[in-house]
């Protein structure tokens, strides 16, 4: 087992990120050192296919300090999970912001948040010719006066039957716009809101774990009753070897980073599970852009009427 | 992956007797698009003379620009416009109204796009019983108008709107219920 995760080379792995381009680090080295080690100390059952993980005295993480401090709001208190092992080990307990995570869910923005992000990129290949571009129609077909019949200039006018459209669709139409700045920010809050008020939000210490097994995810998401399509969301966009292996050959199980976060992909997965260093970033974020006064700004780049 | 730097060529054909040299008429113009295309760093005495500046100055370039982040207000001292900040424990109400980012009472005054312009008086940021807050401030206004005052309550958006130009009776209203 620990050969075979030294031995895994970029080509034989499809990452899921585009922009991830792995960097043979300390992170598998350490992995599979440790691996090794517990190997050689524990149990040869054939059964027991994990070590045990040592740990020191939980809990491991029992505050967090939140930025900009609700002054009203109680903040959302949540477990925080380890991916070591199968079954779930709660190392402790943190605080969320509510202005982030406890906010009431705008259906609504949430919609129109879907609406845009498969919107704004869809182009129509739809085309129609028109007058001018059906084949023919240049010559006058008869006579103005004497033959007795109606008057007419072109065969491919759009009274004749093969004439050209007048207002049909025209190849390419781009149909991007470009959605509010709050409303933007406002369908993450109010997503990430739902999520954790339906249960569907967990947080993990971070995504390292023991095997690159494909069947360890599997049990994992069994075990814990996560739902079948799982977010993974980290703050780093590199991520370690074993979680991208395990999750390559599954659809449903995917990893982001913090910055690719987006209303349709939450909602597309049914859990989400953040790391610490996520949530951190995610927050500063979120409330940075919540208290400050030039978002117009951050818009002005996609603005389609003005130069 | 180092990238190739765009060279064209350009002829320079010669007006004078002089053989036509292919080697001598060729100008090749290189477009530094890559680091290693660029020419090397030469010593300082090629270049400009230049002294740097303690970078405890950059305070002076720092306190022109506008913070990004809307700072906090001073706690103590008054001020000289009507402004009251916000208090430090919401009055005991089945409703609260939040201030918004830069700590002002969030009622707006718009415009409905009607033939003649009709003024609307928009309270945001509520949360709690919107119903109560609603019949609570109606009933002052119309104490204080003498005259009917039509509303609406928006629960999804959590707002409430009020026909004709009410500002500033809700916005008192707000401040003395300790909002």
């Amino acid at each position: 087992m620990a050969t075979k995760i030294i031995n895994k080379t970029v080509t034989e792995l499809s990452l899921r990120i585009t922009r991830c381009f792995f960097v043979p680090s300390k992170t598998i080295q350490t992995n599979a050192t440790l691996f090794q080690e517990r190997l050689e100390t524990s149990i040869t059952n054939v059964e027991e296919q994990l070590p045990t993980t040592i740990r020191p005295p939980l809990p491991i993480i029992h505050s967090r300090k939140l930025a900009f401090p609700p002054k009203f709001k109680a903040p959302r208190q949540v477990w925080v999970s380890n991916m070591d092992t199968v079954e779930e080990e709660k190392l402790g307990l943190i605080d969320l912001h509510p202005e982030v995570f406890a906010e009431r869910p705008r259906v609504d923005i949430i919609h129109e948040n879907v609406r845009w992000q498969q919107l704004y990129r869809h182009v129509s290949y739809a085309n129609t010719k028109m007058r001018y571009e059906v084949r023919g129609g240049g010559k006058k077909p008869r006579q103005q006066k004497g033959s007795g019949r109606s008057r007419h200039g072109s065969i491919r006018s759009p009274i004749w039957r093969g004439g050209g459209i007048v207002h049909g669709p025209r190849s390419p139409t781009p149909y991007f716009y470009m959605l509010g700045f709050n409303t933007r920010l406002n369908g993450l809050r109010s997503t990430l809101s739902a999520k954790l008020a339906q249960d569907d939000l967990h947080i993990v210490d971070s995504l390292d774990i023991p095997t690159d097994d494909p069947s360890y995810l599997e049990k994992l998401v069994e075990e814990r009753g996560w739902g079948p399509a799982v977010l993974f969301v980290d703050d780093n966009d590199i991520m370690p070897l074993n979680i991208t292996a395990a999750s390559d050959s599954h659809g449903h199980y995917n990893l982001m980073p913090v910055y690719g976060l987006n209303v349709y992909s939450m909602l597309k997965h049914h859990t989400l599970v953040l790391t610490l260093a996520a949530v951190e970033r995610l927050e500063e974020r979120l409330l940075f852009h919540l208290n400050r006064n030039d978002a117009a700004s951050a818009g002005q780049k996609y603005r389609l009427d003005s130069v | 992956m180092a990238s190739v730097a765009a060279r064209s060529f350009v002829f320079r054909q010669q007006m004078n007797t002089r053989r036509f040299d292919f080697a001598s008429c060729l100008k090749i113009k290189s477009f530094y698009s890559s680091y290693s295309a660029n020419p090397k760093e030469k010593s300082p005495e090629n270049y400009t003379q230049y002294h740097e500046v303690s970078s405890d100055n950059w305070k002076f370039v720092e306190r022109l620009k506008p913070p990004t982040v809307v700072p906090s207000f001073p706690k103590n001292g008054s001020c000289f416009s009507d402004w009251t900040p916000p208090p430090d424990t919401p009055p005991n109400l089945p409703y609260f109204v939040k201030r918004t980012k830069n700590f002002m009472v969030p009622v707006y005054l718009n415009f409905e796009a009607v033939r003649n312009q009709r003024k609307i008086t928009m309270v945001k940021h509520i949360e709690g019983d919107i119903w109560a807050l609603e019949k609570a401030i109606k009933s002052h206004l119309e104490e204080v108008t003498k005259r009917q005052v039509v509303s609406q309550v928006h629960e999804v958006a959590m707002y409430i709107k009020f026909r004709g130009d009410y500002v500033l009776h809700v916005k008192k209203w707000l401040l003395n219920a300790g909002f």
